[in-house]
């Protein structure tokens, strides 16, 4: 097993190396770059089943959340949630109205799309194939400056791209970079949404020199995922960290008896890090003229986990999106979750969540304009806008740590232990039975092994 | 490799000890990136000039391989808003955040 890992490893780390240049570049300084027409020509069909990934549509068909259309996409598209309380409908990228300063910019949800907004997110058909920016995934000599939003001749609202050779010369499998294009501003500025910084002093992979797509292997750019509970949207494909450390992962087997009940980010991701809360319906005004939501921001690792089963399936309702499962169904397993609340509006009558449009409120503070705007968007007639909140589970799948993992002393303790054992449906006989809240379960191996470290 | 476990530890722990200090001291600005001085893609610092909206401007300079990173790529370059901490240090303006505000 354990070769077994490092053979991976050292494939990953010679791939990731990206000495074999691409072997379009020829052909590209020859006859320049014309968009995705271009790389069609030797890889033909790529643009066109490109459009029906989750990038292009920030939608899928979803079977494991509750209360939601099984036969219907859900996604960043069409969701309402007190994460981004907008949506790529009713925050459509635009020109938002002048701040009290007289000054506008362009902002909205489907910024975080690889087309030119022209070509938005879900279009088909040809002119959304040539629309797709290959680059900002493929490239390491982007230039970001090119991608910016920005207003056409005849006044549209577009999303620039940095199309130049250069850029398409320097193609190659994707970087963390890349990917941090979008995935490091979700939220509301870097590292908000997940909090998670992928840099060797945050993450045992990154510091390997392990990229995302080692892990996030994608064919046909299909990009494989677990089961965050609020992440929706899939490519139909999943990922897990037993997928490369099967069996028993761990030197030491006490580590291995609990991989039944245990999930390995339990031990192995003991911190959370983004925005912890936020209040939609009174947003802060900056020093530009500008509001913006109101919100508490943790560092990587900052924020505590809170621990709970899981089984893969979603609760969904107006108040709560978190995990489903208990301890009597074998299929689940404790994870760990940054808890998230979100305070919105909800509407009187039927009590569910409404979106905003952030346009009104960036320019003027005005929250309740934003919500009537997006009502309009949805075509909801007579909302009846009442603040309430919502709490939101967040997996914790990166920040992987083998030095500051969870040890026996940090769970089997009589008190100030990471799990609360009742809560996770453990009786106090039953704790008491096991020994589960003390040091009598682990005191011989750690006093070994603390005498190895003194001598 | 157990010395370079070692000393892996003693930098992460100063990083814990360091990090807290560097987040208490320090002035705040908001303001628009005026100019971005760095001698190449690969350099190991640079400074960046912002105004606020009174038009003061601060030079700030900036160490982190980050932003440094996000200078080179233009990720961050002339006209962006950004929200700013830094602490004086031997006369010098230095980051210790360095980042665009906002989005979805
Ligand atoms: C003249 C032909 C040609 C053109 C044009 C071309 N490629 Fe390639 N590309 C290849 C070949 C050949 C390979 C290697 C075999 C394979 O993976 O299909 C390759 C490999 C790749 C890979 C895999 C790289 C890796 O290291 O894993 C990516 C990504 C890629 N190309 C993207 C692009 C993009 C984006 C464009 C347009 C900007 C493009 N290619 C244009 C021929 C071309
Ligand atoms: C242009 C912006 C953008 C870029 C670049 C980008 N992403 Fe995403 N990604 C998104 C958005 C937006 C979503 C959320 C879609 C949704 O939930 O509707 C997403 C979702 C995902 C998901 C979960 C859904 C799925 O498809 O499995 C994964 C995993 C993911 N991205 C990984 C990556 C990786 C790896 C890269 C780099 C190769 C990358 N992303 C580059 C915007 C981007
Ligand atoms: C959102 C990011 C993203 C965008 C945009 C994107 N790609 Fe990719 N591409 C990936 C990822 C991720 C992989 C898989 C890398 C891996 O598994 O090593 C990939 C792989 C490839 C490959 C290797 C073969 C394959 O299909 O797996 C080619 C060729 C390729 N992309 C071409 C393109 C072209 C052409 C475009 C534009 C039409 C494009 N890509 C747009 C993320 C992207
Ligand atoms: C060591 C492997 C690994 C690396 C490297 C990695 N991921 Fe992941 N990622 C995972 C796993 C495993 C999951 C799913 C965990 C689960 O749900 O059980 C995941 C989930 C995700 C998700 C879904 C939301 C969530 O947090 O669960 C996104 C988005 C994502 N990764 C993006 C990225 C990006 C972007 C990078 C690079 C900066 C990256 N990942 C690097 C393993 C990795
Ligand atoms: C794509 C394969 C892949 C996935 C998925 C993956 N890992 Fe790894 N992991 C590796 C490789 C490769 C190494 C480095 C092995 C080595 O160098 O000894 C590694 C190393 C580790 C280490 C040891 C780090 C150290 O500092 O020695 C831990 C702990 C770990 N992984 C946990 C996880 C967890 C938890 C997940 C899920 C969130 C996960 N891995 C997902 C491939 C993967
Ligand atoms: C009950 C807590 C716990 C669980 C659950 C757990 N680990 Fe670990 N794991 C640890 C600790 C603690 C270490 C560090 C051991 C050491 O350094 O002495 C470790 C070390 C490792 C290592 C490095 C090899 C070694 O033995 O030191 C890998 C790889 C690893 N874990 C992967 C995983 C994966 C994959 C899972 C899920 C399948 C998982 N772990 C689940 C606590 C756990
Ligand atoms: C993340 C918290 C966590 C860590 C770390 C942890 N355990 Fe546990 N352990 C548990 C939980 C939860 C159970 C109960 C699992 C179940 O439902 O059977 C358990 C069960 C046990 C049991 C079974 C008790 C019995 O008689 O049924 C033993 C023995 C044990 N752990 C020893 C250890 C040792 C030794 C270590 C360190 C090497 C360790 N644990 C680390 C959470 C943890």
């Amino acid at each position: 097993m354990r070769t077994n890992l490092l053979l991976a490893a050292s494939l990953l780390f010679a791939s990731s190396a990206g000495a074999a240049e691409h072997e379009g570049k020829a052909y590209i300084a020859e006859h320049g770059y014309d968009g995705p027409r271009t790389c069609e020509t030797c890889h033909e069909g790529t643009a066109r089943k490109f459009l029906d990934t989750v990038h292009w549509k920030h939608a899928s068909k979803v079977s494991n959340v509750e209360g939601v259309d099984p036969r219907q996409e859900w996604g960043m598209k069409n969701r309402i949630y007190t994460f981004c309380n907008g949506n790529d409908l009713v925050n459509n990228l635009k020109e938002i109205p002048a701040n009290e300063k007289g000054k506008t910019k362009l902002i909205g949800c489907n910024s975080c799309h690889p087309g030119n907004h022209l070509s938005d997110v879900g279009s088909t058909g040809p002119e959304a194939e040539q629309a797709i920016d290959c680059l900002v995934c493929h490239s390491s000599k982007y230039d970001y400056s090119k991608r910016r939003p920005y207003k056409t001749a005849n006044g549209q609202v577009a999303m620039g791209q940095d199309r130049s050779a250069e850029a398409a010369m320097a193609v190659g499998k994707p970087a963390v970079k890349n990917c941090m294009t979008c995935h490091e501003g979700a939220g509301g500025g870097p590292l908000v949404k997940r909090g998670f910084a992928f840099d060797a002093e945050h993450d045992a992979h990154a510091a390997k020199g392990m990229v995302c797509v080692d892990c996030h292997k994608a064919k046909d750019h299909r990009v494989p995922t677990g089961f965050d509970p609020n992440t929706w949207a899939n490519d139909g494909v999943r990922l897990s960290c037993a997928d490369c450390h099967p069996g028993k992962p761990h030197k030491d087997q006490a580590y291995d008896a609990h991989l039944g009940r245990i999930a390995c980010q339990t031990c192995h991701v003991p911190g959370a890090g983004g925005a912890v809360a936020k209040d939609f319906t009174r947003w802060t005004k900056l020093e530009t003229g500008f509001y913006e939501p109101s919100t508490i921001v943790r560092a990587p690792s900052e924020a505590m986990p809170v621990y709970a089963w899981f089984n893969g399936t979603v609760v969904n309702q107006p108040h709560f999106i978190g995990p489903k499962g208990s301890r009597t169904d074998p299929r689940s397993k404790i994870f760990p979750f940054k808890i998230y609340e979100g305070k919105a509006y909800y509407d009187r009558k039927s009590g569910q969540l409404l979106a905003m449009d952030f346009a009104p409120p960036t320019a003027t503070g005005n929250t309740l304009a934003g919500v009537a705007s997006a009502a309009r968007t949805m075509g909801l007639k007579d909302v009846q806008p009442v603040p309430g909140w919502q709490t939101i589970y967040f997996a914790n799948s990166h920040l992987v740590t083998r030095q500051k993992a969870l040890t026996c002393d940090k769970c089997h303790v009589p008190s100030g232990g990471r799990l609360d054992f009742q809560a996770l449906g453990y009786s106090k006989a039953e704790i008491e039975k096991r020994r589960l809240m003390s040091a009598s379960l682990w005191f011989d191996r750690l006093l070994e092994k603390e005498l190895k470290k003194d001598e | 490799m157990k010395k370079l476990i070692a000393a892996l530890t003693a930098v992460a722990a100063l990083a814990l000890l360091a990090a807290p200090a560097a987040a208490r001291a320090g002035e705040k600005f908001l303001g628009k990136v005026v100019k971005i001085e760095m001698a190449g893609p690969e350099a190991k610092v640079a400074t960046a000039t912002l105004q606020d909206e009174a038009g003061k401007t601060v030079a700030i300079t900036v160490q982190d391989k980050l932003t440094l990173d996000k200078f080179a790529d233009k990720r961050i370059t002339i006209g962006d808003d950004i929200k700013c901490k830094y602490e004086v240090k031997d006369g010098k303006n230095v980051a210790t955040f360095f980042k665009k505000p906002g989005g979805c």
